[in-house]
């Protein structure tokens, strides 16, 4: 028998305010006079959702922002109740939906142990034995009995944790916790995470935008779309159509963002654009084949010595490569007018994702900038992967042997 | 009504931890501490004293000062329990928002807090009856199931209000004026014998008189507040015809309201 099963959930929640006064009656009187109610928009925060989990599976919820994954936890929690169909749990829940619910800035470290103990009601017998445990784990021996608003915000999420972990549930619920405190904390907190899954058999669901956490955790996950279940099944499977989609979120949002450049105006930069092996023009490419990428600018004032360099960078700026033409490309002397520059790319390393393109000129002796821009086009690289390289950014041309 | 107690007894360590954290919280930094809890009814007796020297109030042969005292004992305990309890669930959003439990502990946690209280009031009262050399008789055992009264009278209007209050925030606004309002409506300014002897003995209100005291003892506290003064500082068993038309009208309300909060709780957390 299932420990948790969700049967054709929806939950609406109405837009806006909530209605005044003088509406309710307003509405009661057009229910009784027979008349059309007056009525709010709903949004469907989940949408006839129904899956079953079995004991001792881990589960992992992903989602974009407004999918739905929060809403569904509280429901699972008795938080919430859905609008329609119907949820049964078999077991106790842990819910870890924000740890340091009921922290208490008054009360002192230890105060807040018991109470929070209370709030998710494990015995007070219970916290008495485990306390030292709580405070052990928590790192916070020295300030325990110090109020709670004197700690610094990681303290109090060190403590939180330590305290909400320390119950002993059926049911674990996490939402994005795993995310506290500073990295060595965070390792704790995932190893101890991993020793109530793994040793405890415990059943857990698990929040996270962290997606690694949930191909590593989980044994099964469920993407959540706008309130239904996109896909449900194998982690690696449904974190890759996840991020294939987020891929593409990302890359239609920032190709309206603005490019950074700076230049002397001696130069201007008309187009960049891909071709591929075959030489027909592209806008994506594709991973571990040739392509070519072309620079179209247009000289303003005769240039001596030039040199030209691009790069790739990650959406967040993280440079990856650089690659100047200096000694490839000798240019004593650029005239006024157009030129086209190619650079060519053997079986292009980057896995797929999408990445970004820097472009820089320098000219002169001294190697003056005349030219820099980043973010200057968005592209995405498809293509498919052997298992052996599934993360990071690039992959190596290794071999294993024994 | 049943699963009510078997609530309170599953969940009476987090009431317990939650009214131990309301008290601890509410009296940290005063210097003077818990004393502020019983601060409230001294000034009201000190007050109500001064006005009855100006204005004549028949009290018969108990002292004034300690007769309204024992009125205010059980008054501001329904007040602020009443009052307390009809915020308790809006000022515990956050929890609302993360845990559940059954959302009736938060009102009767602020009642429980309000019963500590009470106890600090209590040995005042005693002190007082030391000063005037009075002893209660064995008709105080009677104070337990009098207090317990209050309790569900309190309890019924917090669960109703603290509902109605996630979705309407005049209700912690329109309390304390009704209450305020209600105190002179109860025999805690004036004995409820002043009352009876009005209506009753002379009929003041002409062929109305009947009616409209038992209009008067519907309001629940004219019949607490009149039992407890007369179990405690006049030796006489609680009069029962002040007591039961209230009692009969908060028995009826008391399911409603709680029926009614139970229903609301499920919106709570989408709403508060």
């Amino acid at each position: 028998m299932p420990i948790i099963e969700v049967n054709h959930v929806t939950k609406e929640y109405q837009l806006g305010h909530i209605t005044s006064l003088k509406e309710n009656v307003a509405n009661a009187y057009r229910r009784m006079a027979g008349k059309p109610l007056h009525k709010r928009d709903d949004f469907k925060a989940l949408d006839d959702v129904s899956f079953s989990i079995e004991q001792g599976e881990v589960v992992g919820i992903i989602g974009h922002n407004g999918a739905g994954k929060s809403t569904l936890l509280k429901h699972l929690a008795n938080i919430s109740k859905p609008t329609k169909g119907n949820i049964i749990v078999r077991g106790s829940v842990a819910p870890l939906i924000e740890v340091g619910a009921g922290v208490n800035p008054e009360l002192t470290g230890r105060e807040n142990i018991f109470l929070n103990g209370a709030i998710l009601g494990i015995p007070k017998k219970i916290i008495q034995q485990k306390l030292d445990e709580i405070i052990e784990f928590s790192e916070l021996e020295q300030f325990i009995d110090t109020p709670v608003k004197r700690y610094s915000s990681g303290m109090t999420v060190k403590l939180g944790f330590s305290i909400a972990t320390s119950m002993e549930a059926d049911i674990l619920i996490v939402d994005e916790v795993l995310a506290v405190g500073d990295l060595a904390f965070q390792r704790k907190c995932f190893d101890r995470m991993e020793v109530l899954i793994k040793r405890q058999g415990k059943t857990v669901l698990l929040v996270s935008h962290n997606i690694r956490q949930i191909q590593r955790l989980c044994n099964r996950a469920i993407l959540l779309d706008h309130g239904r279940i996109n896909m449900e099944g194998n982690p690696q499977a449904v974190c890759d159509s996840f991020y294939e989609q987020n891929d593409r979120k990302i890359k239609t949002n920032i190709d309206h963002a603005q490019t950074r450049t700076v230049g002397s105006g001696e130069i201007e930069l008309v187009e960049i654009y891909f071709s591929d092996h075959t030489g027909q023009m592209v806008e994506s490419l594709l991973y571990n084949q040739n392509c070519s990428i072309h620079f179209k600018i247009r000289v303003l004032q005769a240039l001596e010595e030039v040199t030209f360099g691009f790069g790739f960078h990650a959406t967040d700026f993280l440079y990856l490569t650089t690659h100047n033409s200096e000694e490839q490309l000798n240019i004593n002397c650029l005239p006024h007018g157009d030129h086209e520059i190619i650079c060519n790319v053997n079986r292009l390393p980057l896995l797929p994702g999408i990445y970004s393109i820097r472009f820089g000129i320098t000219a002169g002796q001294a190697a003056r900038t005349i030219f820099f821009g980043e973010s200057l086009k968005h592209f995405q690289v498809v293509g498919d992967i052997p298992i052996t390289i599934r993360e990071g950014f690039f992959a190596l041309d290794a071999h294993w042997m024994q | 009504m049943i699963t009510v107690f078997k609530n309170l007894y599953q969940y009476r360590e987090l009431i317990a931890a939650l009214t131990w954290k309301n008290i601890v919280l509410r009296y940290k930094q005063a210097y003077l501490g818990i004393l502020w809890a019983v601060l409230k009814p001294i000034m009201l007796m000190l007050i109500f004293t001064l006005v009855r020297s100006f204005v004549g109030i028949e009290t018969g042969r108990i002292p004034y000062p300690i007769l309204t005292f024992a009125a205010l004992l059980p008054w501001v305990f329904f007040q602020e329990s009443a009052s307390e309890g009809v915020s308790s669930v809006t000022s515990n959003a956050s929890l609302i928002k993360k845990i559940y439990f059954p959302r009736e502990v938060f009102p009767i946690t602020a009642m429980v807090t309000k019963i500590v209280e009470l106890g600090i009031s209590f040995f005042i009262l005693a002190g007082m009856m030391i000063y005037y050399k009075m002893m209660p008789s064995l008709y105080a055992l009677w104070v337990p199931a009098i207090i317990l009264y209050t309790m569900i009278v309190a309890l019924t209007i917090s669960f109703f209000g603290a509902a109605i209050n996630v979705y309407y925030r005049d209700m912690s606004q329109a309390l304390p004026i009704a209450l305020s309002l209600l105190m002179y409506g109860s025999p805690v300014m004036y004995p409820l014998s002043l009352v009876y002897q009005k209506l009753i003995v002379e009929q003041a209100a002409g062929h109305w008189s009947n009616d409209l005291y038992t209009l008067y003892t519907l309001n629940p506290l004219a019949g607490i507040i009149d039992s407890f003064q007369r179990v405690m500082l006049k030796g006489l068993p609680p009069d029962f015809e002040a007591l039961y038309p209230g009692l009969v009208l908060t028995l009826v309300i008391l399911p409603l309201s709680y029926v009614f909060f139970k229903r609301a709780e499920n919106w709570f957390a989408d709403v508060i």
